[in-house]
Order: C-alpha cells, then structure tokens, then sequence
C-alpha cells in the first residue's frame, strides 16, 4: 500500500512525516542538551543521551542526573521539557506537592511508608516486604535515592596551596629519593586535637555540635589508623614503616601532617564506599573542607619543609653514617 | 535536651526482620512496672521510629567497620534534621543500645575487602596540571 509507514521502523525521511512532527533532522531535544523529565509523580534532571526517531517519533534515551545508570530509559517527548526557569518550578511544585522540599529528596522514600507510631503494627508490615524498604513497588523513590548514594564521587576541594605540598611530598620522596623523619612532631594525634581545640572557640561550627564534629574527626582518625599502610605510603616508605610502626605503636602518632593530608586524596574513594544522604554528607563535606582550611592555616608549622636524605634505611630516628 | 532515658520503655517484639547477617541481638530491655510504659512518651517513640528508618539508609553492620564514625555521624544528622533539635553521637548510640547488641555484630565484610587491596598512594595527575579549572 502506498504510503503507509506501519511497518517501516527505520524512518528517517521527512516527507512522510506529518505535519505537526518535528524535523526529521532534529527533534525537540538534542543530544546531549539538560532537559527536565518526568518520572512517577516528580520531575527530574536529566540530560538526552541519545535521540532518534522511532515509528515516526522521536524517542529520547535519557539518563536522569544524580542516578544510576540503571534508570537510563527511552522516553517519548511527553515526558520531557526544556529545562527552563518556569520549568524549574514546575518540578519545584512537584517536589511540595510531594509534601518535601527540594533538598530533603533524600529522606522523603524513606518517611513516606506507612509509619504508625504503633512499632509493632509496622513491623508486621515490613515482616510480609521482607525488605529495609528498598524495593518497593510504586515507590520508585526509594530505590532510586539508594542507587544515587552509593559509589557517588565525593568530591573534597583541596586547597592550592596544600596540593603543591603534595607535589612537592612526591617530588622528594620519588625524585630526591628523600623520607620524612620518623616520628613526626606534631603528630596526627595532636593535629586533630588541635584541631578540636580550635574548632570549639569558633561560633557555630557550620551548625555541628562539639560531639558530631568530634566524631567526624574519630572517623578521620580511624580510618588513618586503619589505611595509613594500605594505600597512603609510597614504595619506598615501606620499609621505614615496618622499622617505625612496630607493636602498639599507632600511624596517628609516628606520622604527621604530610600523610595526614595524603589520606583527603582518598577520602573520595572511602567515603563513597557507603550510603550517606545527600544533606549528611553537604555537612560533611563543609566540616571536612574546614579542616583542610584549618591545616592550611598552620601549614608552615605542621609541615616539613624539607625531607631527610635516606640512605638504606638503618634505624627508627636515626641517621646512620655510611 | 539530652537524655532519652530509658525509664519508661515498653516491651517490643525483637525486630529480627530488619537486619540482615547479624549474629545475635538482644531483645529490648523491659520496663520493670508495665503500667509506666503506657505513659511512655509520644515523643519517644517517634524517636525510636525515625531512628528504625534511619537504619534502612545506615545499615547496623556498618556501625562496626571503618565508616562506623561517619556512618554515627549520618544516623546522629538524621535525627537531627527529623526533629530539628541537636541530637549527639552517643545519644542515638544508647538509643541504639535498647534494640541491638552491636558488640555482636559481625565486622563489615566490606572492610576486609578494602583493607586486604594493598596499594602505593599516588598522586592524580590532576595535581601535576598547573592552573586547573
């Protein structure tokens, strides 16, 4: 039959379009382009990946931003708009309407359940789901929001001033063929102390309380402890570590600042490593970028500014004569 | 305002549903007079719910690995916001000390993974660029 296009899917021609639909040249959305899309009751960011037509429609694959790969879908134009400032509050009316503001996304799968303040009446619920309210069905926001926190890169801006001291810690380490001198003085002990020290004569804290900033530094301190020899030493400082951190001794009181801030160069990667909600880790982040300001602030006292010459490293503080 | 003391619980059923892969956990304490559990406050118990959905963000094998402190941090924040009062560490610590035994969790088998991958540091390559946008 002539003319008809039911069974012919590869489309590309234009002249058998109508007329209403767009130019088989371009639809709507580009590749590429932010555009705002609709999914379940809410309106996301999402960026077009792919556009082509199919069965004389355009079909966008889009990949909503912020989420796992896995939510990438191919989407009719119905469910996208320009992402414009009227646009913007549309999604922003949704997310009311939701009965959460924007930046509580994060929590508002896990409020929403049918929470009575008869625990027992909910946990007979939860009983028959068998789940932590992960996978739900209908509640697309639950699932979402979990793929969203894990393995997302957290990002730590590190000061310029101190990424030149990590260069200039690997030029004397890989190039000088220089070690720093064990033990360091002040010691990561005491540059977290005094950094609680500090932290507790400013006002406010960036709204943390003495005890929540305390324990981000525990968990500084801990993974220090816990890390130091797994992924913060250079070959070469191997064997001095053997020789140095011996029996009880911890990596928080033989090394200093120079490894200290070796450790924010994997915080990343650490972090990412479990779930953290979105606004948890936005204080995070904030706490931890003080830090970096704080070391930066005593950067000519916490730092070496020039490493010892290793010979074939003989002894725990010691220079040995050849 | 600190202090959830734990005078004025009521008996819970033990919620072994919730977690996966614990080794053992003891149920909640009871109160000794069950008549002052029916004036347990209202307050409280919200805390203890919200506290319950925390979890489902921070699951309770983390607070025993090397994330324990961050992973603190993020129950201790969710509270916080869901309240708008300040909540500390080891406040939601002792909260935590009603449902579980956390000495008895397993450690994160996570953990073993990431500390067992022996690495040398390394600097991106990023550092080695002059002027980055």
């Amino acid at each position: 039959m002539g003319g008809s296009l039911k069974d012919d899917d590869s489309a590309t021609d234009s002249d058998d379009l109508k007329g209403d639909l767009p130019n088989a040249t371009s639809g709507v959305f580009v590749e590429g382009e932010k555009v705002l899309a609709y999914h379940g009751p809410r309106i996301y960011e999402a960026k077009v990946q792919k556009a082509e037509i199919r069965k004389n429609e355009w079909r966008y694959f889009v990949h909503y931003l912020g989420w796992n790969k896995n939510w990438d879908e191919w989407v009719g134009k119905d469910r996208l708009m320009k992402y414009s400032d009227e646009n913007v509050l549309k999604q922003q009316a949704l997310d009311k309407k939701q009965g959460v503001d924007k930046n509580q996304k994060a929590r508002a799968g896990h409020t929403r359940p049918k929470v009575s303040t008869d625990v027992k009446l909910e946990k007979e619920d939860s009983r028959n789901t068998g789940t932590k309210g992960k996978k739900r069905k209908g509640d697309i926001e639950v699932e979402k929001e979990d793929d969203a926190q894990v393995g997302k890169p957290v990002k730590i801006q590190i000061p310029p001033t101190l990424k030149k001291q990590l260069v200039d810690d690997w030029e004397s380490i890989i190039q000088q063929d220089k070690l720093i001198k064990l033990p360091r003085s002040p010691n990561v002990d005491t540059i977290l102390s005094k950094y609680m020290e500090y932290n507790s004569l400013k006002d406010g804290s960036q709204g943390m309380t003495t005890d929540q900033s305390q324990e981000i530094v525990n968990g500084l301190l801990c993974y220090f402890n816990k890390v130091l020899p797994v992924m913060l030493l250079y070959k070469k400082e191997r064997q001095q570590y053997i020789e140095a951190v011996v029996g009880d001794v911890s990596p928080s009181a033989t090394y200093g600042a120079e490894h200290l801030l070796r450790l924010f160069v994997k915080l990343p990667d650490l972090l990412g490593k479990f779930k953290m909600e979105e606004e948890t880790l936005i204080r995070l982040k904030q706490k931890l970028n003080d830090f970096l300001k704080f070391m930066q602030k005593n950067q000519s006292t916490f730092f070496l500014s020039t490493y010892d010459v290793s010979k074939v490293y003989e002894g725990f503080e010691k220079e040995e004569d050849d | 305002m600190k202090g959830l003391n734990g005078g004025t619980l009521r008996a819970k059923e033990e919620p072994e549903e919730q977690e996966e892969g614990m080794s053992a956990h003891s149920p909640c304490k009871k109160s000794p007079s069950s008549s002052s559990s029916l004036h347990k406050e209202q307050s409280q118990v919200e805390v203890e719910v919200k506290l319950l959905q925390a979890l489902e963000i921070y699951p309770l094998v983390k607070l025993r690995g090397i994330h324990r402190h961050f992973v603190l941090f993020g129950l201790t924040d969710y509270l916080q916001r869901s309240f708008n009062r300040p909540f500390s560490p080891s406040e939601v610590l002792q909260l935590l000390d009603r449902f579980y035994n956390l000495e008895m969790l397993q450690p994160d088998d996570d953990d073993c993974e990431l500390l067992n991958q022996e690495e040398e540091f390394s600097l991106p390559q990023s550092f080695f660029v002059k002027e980055e946008p």
